[in-house]
């Protein structure tokens, strides 16, 4: 029985293609759309690190080939925006000045690099690694340089750092203890990390923070407040990451850092699920608010808000390990594993 | 487009078109009282219709972009008295409704920024202007001077009569001296505003309480009419164990000692509870007196925050965390001292009266959190029985009091609000209290319509990205705690940000007698702009409905721009082979009654 149903999803990570799959095995006729602002086939994010390492190539990261939604009639529209949702119209406004019906939305919009405000002035001079678009022409860069500056303490930057030393690049990592919302690294943990972190023979910062940086014939020179300067080919920011909801604003969504969802991916409306790291949620574990972190939690929640789309009712149950390892510091959180430790491409 | 170059061409040629006009157009003006002239104001001025004192802001904003800062300034100051003041600290209810800030165009006008930028930029020499009607003889008994009195005291001085201001302070401002900090807001700036007001011969006499040192029935006795704007001064509290503790602050009072030169003890880490304008001063003053951890607790979320981006961004900036989705259930303290916070986390529940929505606690989410002062900045409610008992009558949307010959205006009668609408309630108040006086109405709004024969902006304009404030860094500000923290537009940057303005006071119509529906406007627009209409309804109030849109040809009546969605760009006006597109200058301006 053919049916008039559009589910439409924004975001081509693992939480949007969890629910884009999840839907198709439960409702063979709807009419399932994917819109992404990304150009490339659902890539796998994990592997951006070695893809940048020159370790592995671009065709190494497809998780999925565009046959794969041919056959299962799951219509792909890359390369487009959302700006504006309207939950009155059920619809949605691209950047293209396009509108889209849906009759149920999954929100897995994502999260990019968060920007701290002290260093706004200086964002010009930073690297940020967060989507495939960012590592165009990094490669050759990284391949090429040979001293490199990491600013901030969340766990995309502990990766770099590895990735760098393992290359043999010199490397200065200024531990920012805040980067990794919503914990926070006591003294205690940043002198643990900086013990461990010693025999990759970084040179650790920690207690300091940035004052400038000043860019001068394509490289940086990078000056602490405590008065250390350094000079860097690149200087990445890894300070966490925050939810990519600028585009939900305003139209009666409860946001908070993210979109707000229930256990069941529910959000504040009806007919709008958020799943992913976009989505904020209360993780009684921990007794805090969360947003989504890593990749098989991603999966796990874009599964569900599929399901219950359908009029199922379950719940999320937070994925892998209950602690995670901050580089030899257990953080009690539920939602990260490290998919690529160990596995050699 | 001094700095990059990009526009200079297409801007050059955009001007000789203008020059050339301006030059062949004969001006026509017409003045209207139509309903449907006052609704499409309303709907094709965002940003003045959310501006509760109605401040001509693309007037001002073009004067900006002709270097006329004198010119904006008073056209702001005819609107909002105090344009240097709320240049700096409004909260911005226009940049919200502004249609560049519309999903899809961009990020709204800093049209706040603007203000203070004619302020700061006008000439040394610059003269106020203001009608001056006839001495009435009536005498006025204003009590407060914060904006909202301050507002009712300039008009009504303006409006012939002499008012006297009775502050329970030593000086005036209300919360613009004793709550808002000096580096948001310098004092002799405030000052010189005030002084403006009182220089029209207002009375001011401080250090009198009514309802302590002179009662309000003196007051009614001695007066012809009293205006009560006491603003809200009774602070709430937590209702939580251990509020008595020492280092337990309450918002207002912190930012009075603050203000006062005072330096309260705050420690290292400091929890603030609160989410509006007080809770983000007392962050940003803890962190001046040294405090190294600041965060705001607020029971809801993040977007809920009473505040405007600017300020979010400089708290930000400067340290200051926010964890939202908490409430405080105890304070903890060992020898009389705190030493943390209980909470529980929160979540949103939805209600069926306005906001709409209300946290309540997670069951078993209590949390621990150490620090060294609290202050619970929760906001104030009016004391009403400290002024008088006699009112029992109060209702926030009139200015009258059930009290013959008693008025309010601002806070007290409305509850907190901001500093713009105690100065459009101060505004009100001060017509009622002359229509009480005078028993004649003497003033009119209409809308002013001027024929205008350019487009006035060329397209490139829309690109151009916000301006941001200049400020100064974070080792100045901790080395001077009362130096202003933003310091305003250079000419070029107050240039450049006016050329953001889509100038929505231009109203753009096609002429449907010579329209030839060969519909090359609407290929040209970049909006959803030109409509295909069929029928345009009109409302109970004469103003007009939304337009009913067609796509078949045989029922179009006319093709119709929809300045809701116009961003006024030019383009239709340039393209239309029958020159059938013209462009009107609407205003909204008060006239005397018997002009
Ligand atoms: C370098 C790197 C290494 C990582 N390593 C690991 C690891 O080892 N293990 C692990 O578990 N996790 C890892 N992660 C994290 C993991 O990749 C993320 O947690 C996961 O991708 C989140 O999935 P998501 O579906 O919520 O969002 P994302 O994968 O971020 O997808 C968001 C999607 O939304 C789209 N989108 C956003 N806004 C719009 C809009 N307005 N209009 C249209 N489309 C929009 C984007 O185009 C994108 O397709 C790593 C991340 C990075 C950057
Ligand atoms: C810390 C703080 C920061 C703020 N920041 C902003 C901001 O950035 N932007 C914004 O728009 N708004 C802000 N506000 C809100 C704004 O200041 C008020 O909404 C506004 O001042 C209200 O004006 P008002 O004239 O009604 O009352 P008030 O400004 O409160 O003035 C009332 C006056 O009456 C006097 N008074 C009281 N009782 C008596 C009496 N019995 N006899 C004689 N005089 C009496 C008081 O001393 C006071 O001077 C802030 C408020 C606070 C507390
Ligand atoms: S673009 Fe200009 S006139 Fe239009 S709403 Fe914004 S500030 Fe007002
Ligand atoms: S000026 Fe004309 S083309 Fe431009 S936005 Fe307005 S109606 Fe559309
Ligand atoms: S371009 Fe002029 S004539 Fe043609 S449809 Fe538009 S308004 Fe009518």
């Amino acid at each position: 029985m053919p049916t008039h149903d559009h589910y439409v999803i924004i975001g081509n990570g693992p939480a949007g293609n969890a629910a884009a799959f999840t839907l198709r095995e439960n409702d063979p006729d709807a009419a399932i759309t994917i819109i992404s602002h990304e150009n490339i086939c659902f890539y796998s994010k994990p592997k951006l690190v070695k893809y940048l390492a020159g370790k592995v190539d671009e065709d190494a990261l497809a998780v999925r080939t565009m046959d794969e939604y041919r056959r299962r009639h799951i219509r792909l529209r890359l390369g487009q925006t959302v700006a504006h949702i309207d939950p009155d119209s059920q619809s949605l406004h691209l950047s293209h000045m396009e509108k889209v019906h849906y009759t149920d939305l999954i929100i897995a919009s994502g999260a990019r690099a968060r920007l701290l405000p002290s260093m706004k002035p200086y964002a010009d001079c930073l690297t940020f690694v967060t989507e495939f678009n960012d590592t165009r022409g990094l490669r050759k860069k990284i391949a090429d340089g040979s001293r490199f500056f990491i600013f901030g303490g969340d766990l995309v930057a502990f990766k770099f750092l590895k990735m760098l030393t393992d290359m043999g690049k010199q490397v200065t990592l200024l531990l920012y203890p805040r980067a990794f919302w919503p914990h926070r690294l006591t003294k205690d943990m940043q002198d643990a990390i900086v013990k461990n972190l010693a025999p990759t023979g970084a040179d650790i910062l920690a207690d300091d923070d940035l004052d400038t940086i000043v860019q001068d014939q394509g490289k940086y020179c990078v000056t602490t407040k405590q008065g250390v300067r350094t000079q860097a080919d690149l200087v990445f920011s890894f300070n966490g990451l925050i939810p990519e909801v600028d585009f939900a604003r305003g139209c009666g969504l409860e946001i908070d850092h993210g979109i707000l969802v229930d256990e069941t991916m529910r959000t504040s409306l009806e007919h709008i699920f958020a799943c992913g790291s976009c989505a904020q949620i209360y993780n009684p574990d921990i007794n805090t608010y969360t947003t989504s972190i890593g990749w098989p939690n991603a999966q796990v929640q874009g599964k569900v808000a599929g399901l219950n789309l359908l009029g199922e009712h379950h719940k999320v149950r937070p994925a892998g390990r209950k602690y995670f390892d901050l580089e030899g510091v257990k953080i009690k959180t539920s939602w990260w594993e490290d998919l690529e430790k160990g596995k050699d491409t | 487009m001094k700095k990059n170059g990009l526009y200079s061409k297409e801007e050059k040629i955009f001007q000789d078109k203008n020059k050339l006009y301006r030059a062949h157009s004969v001006k026509q003006i017409a003045y209207s009282t139509d309903p449907r002239d006052f609704g499409q104001v309303a709907k094709s001025i965002p940003c003045q219709e959310a501006c509760p004192a109605r401040t001509n802001i693309p007037g001002y904003i073009r004067c900006i972009n002709e270097k006329r800062y004198g010119r904006a300034y008073e056209l702001n100051r005819g609107a909002n008295i105090m344009p240097g003041v709320l240049g700096r600290i409004c909260s911005r209810p226009c940049e919200t409704a502004c249609r560049h800030g519309a999903p899809d165009n961009g990020v709204s006008v800093g049209i706040c920024h603007l203000k203070r930028a004619c302020a700061d930029l006008k000439s040394p020499m610059h003269r106020i202007i203001e009608g001056l009607y006839a001495p009435t003889g009536k005498s006025v008994a204003v009590v407060g001077s914060g904006p909202a009195g301050l507002a009712a005291a300039h008009d009504l001085a303006i409006l012939g009569h002499r008012p006297v201001i009775f502050e329970s302070m030593e000086k005036p401002g209300g919360m613009l001296m004793y709550g808002i900090p000096e580096f948001r807001l310098p004092r002799d700036l405030l000052m010189t505003e005030i002084n403006n007001i009182l220089r029209l011969g207002v009375e001011l006499k401080t250090s009198q309480a009514v309802g302590t040192h002179i009662t309000l029935e003196t007051l009614t006795q001695e007066f012809d009419a009293v205006v009560v704007a006491a603003g809200c001064t009774k602070p709430r509290v937590l209702e939580v164990d251990g509020e008595d503790l020492e280092n337990v602050y309450n918002g207002l009072e912190f930012m009075k000692a603050v203000n006062a030169g005072e330096t309260p003890v705050v420690g290292n880490t400091v929890a603030v509870i609160g989410a509006g304008f007080t809770a983000v001063d007392c962050a940003r003053s803890a962190i001046r007196l040294g405090a190294q951890q600041v965060a705001m607790h607020i029971r809801k979320t993040m977007d809920d925050m009473r505040i405007d981006e600017t300020e979010k961004h400089e708290a930000r900036f400067e340290g200051i965390g926010v964890e939202s989705l908490v409430q405080p259930v105890k304070i903890l303290g060992e020898n009389g001292k705190v030493t943390g916070i209980q909470f529980v986390r929160t979540r949103i529940e939805k209600t069926g009266t306005p906001p709409f929505k209300k946290s309540v606690p997670i069951a078993d989410s209590e949390f621990f959190i150490p620090c060294d002062s609290v202050i619970a900045a929760l906001g104030q409610a009016p004391d009403v029985h400290d002024v008088s008992d006699a009112f029992t009558g109060l209702d926030k949307d009139s200015p009258a009091t059930g009290v013959k010959g008693v008025f309010a205006a601002g806070d007290f009668v409305t509850g907190s609000t901001d500093v713009i609408s105690a100065i459009a309630g101060g505004r009100r108040t001060a017509l009622a209290v002359d229509l009480y006086l005078t028993d004649m109405e003497r003033k009119k709004t209409v809308v002013r319509l001027e024929s205008h024969a350019t487009t006035d902006r060329p397209r490139s304009y829309d690109f151009i990205d916000r301006v941001p404030m200049n400020t100064i860094a974070m080792d100045q500000r901790l080395a001077d705690h009362t130096k202003e923290v933003e310091t305003g537009f250079d000419p070029d940057q107050a240039l450049e940000e006016s050329q953001r303005c889509y100038l929505c006071n231009l109203k753009y119509e096609i002429d449907p007698l010579r329209c030839i529906y060969c519909s090359a406007c609407i290929d040209v627009a970049p909006k959803d702009c030109i409509k295909m209409v069929e029928t345009i309804p009109v409302n109970a109030d004469g103003t007009y409905g939304r337009y009913v849109q067609t796509g078949q040809w045989n029922q179009v009546v006319s093709i119709t721009i929809d300045n809701e969605a116009c961003i006024r760009c030019g383009q239709c006006y340039d393209v239309c082979p029958m020159d059938c597109i013209s462009v009107t200058k609407t205003e909204l301006i008060q006239m005397d009654m018997d002009e």
